[in-house]
Parts: C-alpha cells; sequence; structure tokens
C-alpha cells in the first residue's frame, strides 16, 4: 500500500528553530529572535538597535505581545518597524482567509520555508505552565505542520521553552481560543486571540554594526527622547504618560493599572535590550563611555519594575497605591533623564 | 540558634516578615511569593531557621511552611546592633531584574544611599552579579507544580562606605524585591 504524505506534511528546512531568551523580554522578543537567526542575523543587533519612548492612549491591549506601535498614513502598522526601527524589519498581522481551510497560509509559509509567530492561549497548550488552569495571550513559532500525524510543530523559548510536536487539536483550541477574562491573569486575558499570526520579514540584511552606524542611530533616537512631537513620545510623552497614570490611579481606575504591565513590558524590554547593546558595543569597541551608557539604559529597564509592579499589586486598590505609583514614575523618569544624556553624549563621539 | 561571630552579626528581621514565598509540594497554595501567586519549593530549600553559609557567610534562613518568610520590600526599617560594618549581606530575590536604593542610618545622625541590585527570581541569570544561594528547580503554581522553571534566591551584598557606627537599614518602596535574610559583616579592625 502507499500512502501519500507529502502534501500534507511541511516544515522548515534545516534545523529546528534556535531560542533566543533574555530575563526581562517577553515572547514578542523571543518569537523575532527566532526569526532573526533563522535570517542570519543578531537579535540583540537588530532588537537592541532601537530606543524610544511612545504610548499610545487606547491602544494597549491585554496580551503578553502588545507593543506600541502606530500607524501608518494608510491606517496599516508594521510591528517590525516598530521593534527594530533602525532595519528593515517588518511585520504584519494575518488571519486564515478561510474558515474552511485554516492552515492554508501557514502551509504555503512553511513551503516557502518561512517561520509563523502564531498568538495563542496558554490555557490550551500542554507545555505552558498555565495550561488548563489559566487564559493568557503569548506567542509561540510554528516550524512544521503534519496534518497526516496530527501535529503541529511548535517553538517556544519563554520557560519552560519548548520545541516539539502538540496534537493540532489542541493548537486549534489554543490558536482559535475567545481568551476570557481569568481572574487568576488581569494582564494577558481578555483579549481574543481569533487565529492571528505574524508575517516577519527582514528585508535587507543587517549591516555590519560600526561605531559611526551605531551613532547615527542614537543621535536619531536621542533627538526622538528631547523633540516634544505631536504623539506621546520621548520625555515630553513620558511625563503625559505618567501624569495620566498618576491621576487615573488617584481616581481608583483600575484599568490604568492592567494596561501598565503589558506597556511597561515593552518599555522594559526594549529598555534592556538596548543597553546591552551599547554594553557589548562598548566593550568591544573599547569604548567605556558607551558602555557606561548602555548601563544607564539598563538601570531604565530595572526602574519600570518597580513601577510594573507595584501597578500589579496594586490593582485592588489603585487609589492607595497612588503615592507608591507616584514615586516609582518619578524614579523611573530620572533614570530616562540620566541615560538620555549618557547616550548623548556617547553617541557624540562615536 | 546564633550565627553571630566576630565577623558576622545576623539581623532579626522577623518583626518585619509580610509575606509567604516558600510553599509544600502538598499545598502550592500557601505561597504568593509574585503577583500570579508562584512560590518557591520548600523541599529545595534548607530547612526553617536553620544556619545556612553562601560563600562563607552565615545567615539564619526564614521560617518555612510556618508563617511568612521574607519582607517584601515596603519601606521598612531595620534597627541594628550599632555598629561598624563594611557589608550587609542579604538572601533575597526579585519579581522581575531590579533595582533600587536602601538609606543607612548612622549613629552620628548621617544617611547614606547605597544600591540594592536583585535579580529576577525566575529562571534567570545573576545579572547583579550576585551568588546564587539557592535555587528550587521546580517552580510552585498555585494549582501544580512546574517543572522546567526554577526559583533562584541569590545572595547579595551592599557596601557600608560611611567609616560610621551603623544603626538602622531604611528598605525601598518597592514591592518586586523579597528580602529573606540579612547578615552584617564588620569592619576588620
Amino acid at each position: 500500500m502507499t500512502v501519500d504524505t507529502t502534501t500534507r506534511t511541511y516544515t522548515i528546512t534545516g534545523p529546528e528553530p534556535e531560542w533566543w531568551y533574555r530575563d526581562l523580554v517577553s515572547c514578542l522578543q523571543s518569537t523575532f529572535g527566532s526569526v532573526l537567526i533563522r535570517e542570519g542575523a543578531d537579535p540583540l543587533a537588530v532588537l537592541g538597535a532601537g530606543w524610544r519612548f511612545l504610548h499610545l492612549p487606547g491602544d494597549v491591549r491585554s496580551e503578553e505581545f502588545y507593543y506600541p506601535c502606530p500607524a501608518d498614513e494608510s491606517g496599516g502598522t508594521d510591528l517590525g518597524a516598530a521593534l527594530a526601527p533602525h532595519h528593515e524589519l517588518h511585520a504584519r498581522w494575518w488571519q486564515p482567509a478561510d474558515e474552511n481551510d485554516v492552515w492554508r497560509e501557514v502551509r504555503e509559509a512553511l513551503a516557502d520555508d518561512r517561520l509563523v509567530i502564531a498568538a495563542v492561549d496558554n490555557y490550551h497548550l500542554p507545555f505552558r505552565p498555565a495550561y488548563g488552569d489559566v487564559h493568557a495571550a503569548h506567542l509561540v513559532v510554528i516550524y512544521g505542520l503534519d496534518e497526516t500525524r496530527g501535529v503541529v510543530h511548535v517553538s517556544d523559548a519563554m520557560p519552560p521553552a519548548f520545541r516539539g510536536a502538540v496534537p493540532i487539536e489542541k493548537f486549534l483550541l489554543s490558536w482559535g481560543s475567545a481568551n476570557p477574562t481569568d481572574v487568576q491573569d488581569a494582564f494577558f486575558s481578555d483579549s481574543k486571540i481569533g487565529r492571528r499570526c505574524l508575517d516577519v520579514r527582514l528585508d535587507a540584511p543587517a549591516a555590519p554594526l560600526t561605531p559611526e552606524l551605531l551613532g547615527g542611530w542614537l543621535r536619531t533616537d536621542v533627538d526622538g527622547f528631547t523633540t516634544a512631537g505631536p504623539a506621546r513620545t520621548g520625555l515630553a510623552g513620558y511625563d503625559a504618560f505618567a501624569a495620566e497614570l498618576l491621576e487615573r490611579c488617584r481616581a481608583g481606575d483600575a484599568d490604568v493599572l492592567r494596561e501598565l504591565y503589558p506597556f511597561g513590558w515593552a518599555m522594559q524590554a526594549q529598555a534592556s535590550l538596548h543597553g546591552e547593546l551599547l554594553r557589548r558595543c562598548g566593550r568591544e569597541w573599547d569604548d567605556p563611555e558607551l558602555a557606561g551608557a548602555g548601563r544607564a539604559v539598563e538601570a531604565v529597564a530595572h526602574a519600570w519594575t518597580g513601577l510594573r509592579f507595584t501597578g500589579a499589586h496594586g490593582l485592588e486598590d489603585p487609589s492607595a497605591a497612588a503615592s507608591d505609583i507616584a514615586h516609582h514614575a518619578t524614579t523611573l523618569r530620572g533614570a530616562y533623564v540620566r541615560a538620555v544624556a549618557a547616550v548623548g553624549a556617547a553617541a557624540a563621539r562615536l | 540558634m546564633s550565627v553571630r561571630t566576630e565577623t558576622y552579626e545576623p539581623v532579626d528581621i522577623s518583626g518585619h516578615r509580610n509575606n509567604t514565598a516558600i510553599s509544600a509540594a502538598t499545598e502550592t497554595g500557601a505561597g504568593a511569593f509574585n503577583v500570579w501567586r508562584n512560590s518557591f519549593a520548600a523541599e529545595y530549600l534548607p530547612a526553617g531557621g536553620s544556619l545556612v553559609h553562601v560563600e562563607g557567610v552565615p545567615f539564619e534562613f526564614p521560617p518555612v511552611c510556618d508563617g511568612p518568610d521574607n519582607v517584601r520590600c515596603g519601606g521598612q526599617f531595620i534597627r541594628v546592633p550599632e555598629g561598624r560594618y563594611d557589608w550587609i549581606h542579604v538572601l533575597a530575590a526579585s519579581e522581575r531584574r531590579c533595582e533600587d536604593t536602601v538609606e543607612l542610618s548612622f549613629a552620628d545622625g548621617s544617611v547614606d544611599t547605597e544600591p540594592l541590585r536583585v535579580s529576577d527570581f525566575w529562571a534567570a541569570p545573576a545579572w547583579f552579579g550576585e551568588v546564587k544561594a539557592f535555587e528550587s528547580l521546580v517552580m510552585h503554581y498555585p494549582h501544580h507544580v512546574q517543572r522546567g522553571v526554577p526559583a533562584v534566591m541569590w545572595a547579595q551584598r551592599v557596601p557600608v562606605t560611611r567609616r560610621a557606627g551603623l544603626t538602622g537599614i531604611l528598605l525601598p518602596r518597592n514591592v518586586a524585591v523579597h528580602v529573606f535574610a540579612v547578615t552584617l559583616q564588620r569592619t576588620e579592625t
């Protein structure tokens, strides 16, 4: 008997995706990191190249992978450009076009030897700690689909880290979950998954990182911090964000603290990667001032911890948490100011 | 039991403990180190109240599965036996990597601010160069024991640079930082 399986089995060529992880990143950066490694790029050099503050009021979603992403003139968004503004990284969300064949686009991507980043609800994935317990929006990398055996091959660098086969029926539950409100996770539940996927492309190889190249990026980013714009960007944008946070907190508005956690994670992860990259370049180029600037940016990431977790623990009584929120917002503001000055000084010499 | 020696002075923080970070496998819901109520697994940690040494520094390990076991930092002031010290050693862990400050009070009325840097307890490296003091190889969730996600308790130290008698330590107002034990290292004469 001959069984034709070739048309129902799709997988990328070569080795399974590499995990990429740092303790302050979310599944957003870790999944992009896996894609970038496969593209031959260094995730830290790409995802850590840019450093900005951007808050989009009303935009924050209760998902681990939320990242502020401004709409372009056509109203579209490019998550890749938001994550890596100095590289030709592009990413667009898509959903299956045909309800009767939800795997079609995944098959096409894998047949084209491209990874797919998929949104999932941890509640339905057996390898996630929240399995059968907590609903939470998360991202994983799909690198294979075997419809004959009924499995999806999935990679996830976030602890406990997993790479392997997941039954299709489990994955479909996770991929199509309503991700309902879950009292055990106020920050990443209540956000419909809707079989969303990300198509990520690095349209041009990352250029070798030189002091001149990095210096230009840093000067652009420092300008972004010190020049007021129409959106909540830079230090002025931070001040507007912090003032609203405090005002709503004092008024007992728990929603502002629910939003603080995922939004703050985006800003925290970005600062941690940028700081690490600058420290690495400073060491490699024997530039202690640049390394010190990187450390100052990392201090921004560390100050986000105090603000995010004060908010997380203050959910039940936001007004009672307001004074500590104010304290950490002020501390974080100071960290931003010091880091912007340090990066500006280092950039001026590059 | 006393861990007091010529070099080291344990600090009694029992009156400040306000959080339970360690739980038994039979009652994982009893712990709530972080906002998701995760906790360290008691079976991987020393016995409650025991004398432990980390890189030669003695600590009095907190109670285990017998009430609060750590101080979740909220601006508590810890009085210490007045004396000249070079280092404040702590067993600590953080909900995400964090750095904040402690304020050191001295008998002459001076106050110095010093950094307290603590790495994440959640499957993380020692970002600030701490010593991994203890590691729970599993993470306790409210309803299950999770393999593959370790929980780490760090040994960190804070310098005392002023040559004056230390009288107290004001912890930061930072709920992410948890302190399990404090030991002072005397100035060598």
